[in-house]
């Protein structure tokens, strides 16, 4: 008998306790769902992450601020002017690893229109902003580099503000806003922007369309005695050791490391971002535990089916069956039969991952990628699990086989 | 007449543990073709190694074993498993039919593992001995259909199918009520009458009886 023979024997006798095969295998079917409705949900939440980072200005984005001060600061760190408008503007001419610079300057401040009023915030930049956030106006436009040089009085406001202040976001348009008791013409509202982790969670940019912005030139002129900022907004260009370079740079113009920089994702969002951090370590760690649990409960069954047909294999010996016939014997039954149950489970696992991804309203999708890995799994767990007791039944003398209880 | 069996100075020794088990302590076996042989002897008393040794199932500690004309001691795994399929038809206590399949694929079984044979050919024999066993009408059952009686003939038939040069039973009627032990016995008595040459182990006086010569073994040796 030659391989192929016996390959198709082995897949005969499979057929042929399909119904015993299916019950023994429930293990392996549920290992296997359950490793990919983890990858599934997992992978759904890191697709979510990528995509608030893209909401946010996708990766690349660095932010930089001021470090609390020390306990019991140094001479250096007493020195130093910390963040300011011309570390920003020696940035933008030394660090070639950055794509764009923005300086940013924030401050809570009274907003007024007629009676309706409140404090909020009110960020200072400069265009550069826009594009390293990804804002876009709904109405009317962002500022301009003609706003910046002019010092302008006018304000973007955020959807949230503008609706408010105004009844509808797009009313706002060309009206006059008073902030911080000064008075700015309203030249642009930005769209609403809402992202959502869960549906349980709140809007996680709401704090995008809670806030004006106006220009950086006119908010220190306006409000501050000196031209420290709050923050700056960096991009990098891709594949550039941008952060470290920022880093070496401004040590170099402050003489103590008295700041903080902190890549996209980490910054305004942080709050959802550790939330997110938590539930894909949670997942991360249930998926290898169903993963190793799983292929326990594959090899289990695989050993406890071929121990559990030694004697069967000794009468095949009997009959002339030769070592190898019966190995590959054992090896087609265990490829069919986990093939069989990783395609079950496999259905299963996109059934349950549809219903908790339903359940939760969580994105979830079973990809190819996770498909495969599942599959491979089950099949190698099983092979694996098939090898051993098959290698030992083939070795077994014809007598030892037919003995063994 | 032509020796089929020549076994000499057969020894086995297992070892149980810590303890050796002397099974077989030196036994010489001639057959020759068309004999009808029963091996007998009280429980332990080496009959069973004996002929899982004469049926190529197992190899001796010592002592030389001739099949056929063949070195049995001198064969490689795969010629082995060809003398098992080809010269010898082992018949169990326990029938160890596959109870997945059924009667005829049961039958079938060794010519598959023969190779070279179709599958239409391996059909046509196994239906032509099931039938000169009476069990034509059971082809299509599955072992656990049948009566142990019929089971047992299911079993010969296996034996039969290659047309081994011997027909080895172990205890075939250890498991069977006397209506269907004797049926069985019948099988066997009408097999030598047409030729084939039997050697079967039993504890069982009557059944011993029924052979044309009684080897007796007590305590690893023939008495």
């Amino acid at each position: 008998m030659n391989l192929l023979e016996s390959l198709l024997t082995g897949l005969d006798e499979a057929r042929r306790h399909w119904g015993q095969t299916l019950l023994s295998l429930l293990g392996l079917i549920l290992g296997t769902a359950s490793i990919v409705t983890v990858l599934a949900l997992f992978g759904g939440q890191t697709a979510l992450t990528e995509q608030f980072l893209s909401e946010v200005g996708g990766r690349g984005t660095i932010i930089v601020s001021d470090r609390e001060p020390s306990a019991h600061p140094g001479a250096r760190e007493l020195a130093s002017k910390r963040l300011t408008f011309r570390d920003a503007q020696y940035l933008r001419d030394r660090a070639n690893a950055l794509a764009a610079v923005s300086p940013g300057w924030a401050q809570q401040l009274s907003y007024r229109v007629g009676n309706a009023s409140f404090t909020g915030q009110v960020i200072g930049t400069v265009p550069a902003y826009m594009v390293i956030n990804d804002i876009k106006p709904l109405v009317g436009r962002y500022l301009s580099d003609l706003d910046v040089q002019r010092q302008a009085r006018v304000a973007v406001l955020g959807w949230k503000y503008a609706d408010s202040l105004f009844g509808r976001a797009t009313a706002a348009l060309g009206q006059i806003v008073s902030i911080g008791e000064k008075s700015y013409r309203v030249v642009g509202v930005l769209e609403r922007e809402e992202f959502y982790f869960a549906a349980w969670e709140n809007n996680a940019l709401e704090y995008r369309n809670e806030r004006a912005y106006i220009p950086i030139s006119t908010a220190i002129t306006q409000y501050s005695a000196s031209d420290h900022l709050d923050f700056l907004t960096l991009k990098a260009r891709p594949g550039a050791g941008a952060e470290a370079q920022v880093r070496s740079l401004l040590y170099a113009r402050h003489g103590v490391e008295d700041f903080d920089i902190r890549s996209s994702g980490q910054g305004a969002g942080q709050q959802a971002g550790q939330f997110l951090l938590l539930f894909n370590f949670i997942f991360l760690v249930v998926g290898v535990v169903s993963l190793v649990t799983g292929g326990i409960v594959i090899a289990n069954i695989l050993l406890a089916s071929v121990v559990e047909r030694v004697r069967e294999f000794g009468t095949r010996m009997a009959l002339g069956a030769t070592a190898g016939g019966i190995f590959a014997h054992v090896l087609a039954e265990v490829l069919v039969v986990t093939l069989i149950g990783g395609l079950l489970g496999l259905g299963l696992g996109t059934a349950l991952t549809g219903l908790v991804a339903h359940m939760m309203q969580m994105p979830a999708v079973v990809s190819p990628f996770i498909a495969t890995v599942s599959l491979t799994t089950a099949v190698s767990v099983g092979l694996i699990a098939g090898v051993f007791p098959a290698v030992r039944a083939s070795r077994l003398a014809p007598v030892e086989a037919l003995r063994y209880a | 007449m032509l020796s089929l069996i020549e076994a000499r100075g057969l020894a086995k020794t297992y070892r149980l543990g810590q303890v050796d088990v002397e099974a077989l302590r030196g036994v010489d076996a001639d057959v020759t073709a068309g004999e009808y042989i029963a091996i007998t002897g009280p429980s332990g008393s080496g009959k069973s190694t004996l002929m899982h040794i004469l049926g190529c199932l197992d190899s001796p500690t010592s002592g030389s074993y001739r099949l056929d004309g063949e070195d049995v001691g001198a064969l490689s795994g795969k010629r082995l498993a060809q003398v098992r399929n080809r010269k010898v038809g082992f018949v169990f206590q326990t029938f160890n039919l596959m109870p997945r399949l059924t009667v005829e694929e049961n039958v079938a079984l060794p010519l598959k593992y023969r190779g070279g044979v179709t599958r239409g050919e391996r059909r046509a024999r196994a239906l032509k001995l099931l039938e000169r066993l009476g069990l034509s009408p059971r082809v299509g059952h599955r072992p656990d259909e049948l009566s142990g009686g019929e089971r047992q003939r299911v079993a010969i038939a296996r034996a039969l199918i290659g047309e081994p040069a011997i027909l080895m039973a172990d205890e075939p009627t250890g498991n069977l009520d006397s209506q269907a032990g004797n049926e069985v016995l019948k099988t066997f008595a009408e097999l030598h009458a047409a030729g084939h040459t039997i050697v079967l182990v039993t504890h069982d006086p009557g059944v011993a009886a029924r052979a044309q010569r009684v080897i007796q073994m007590s305590d690893g040796r023939v008495v």
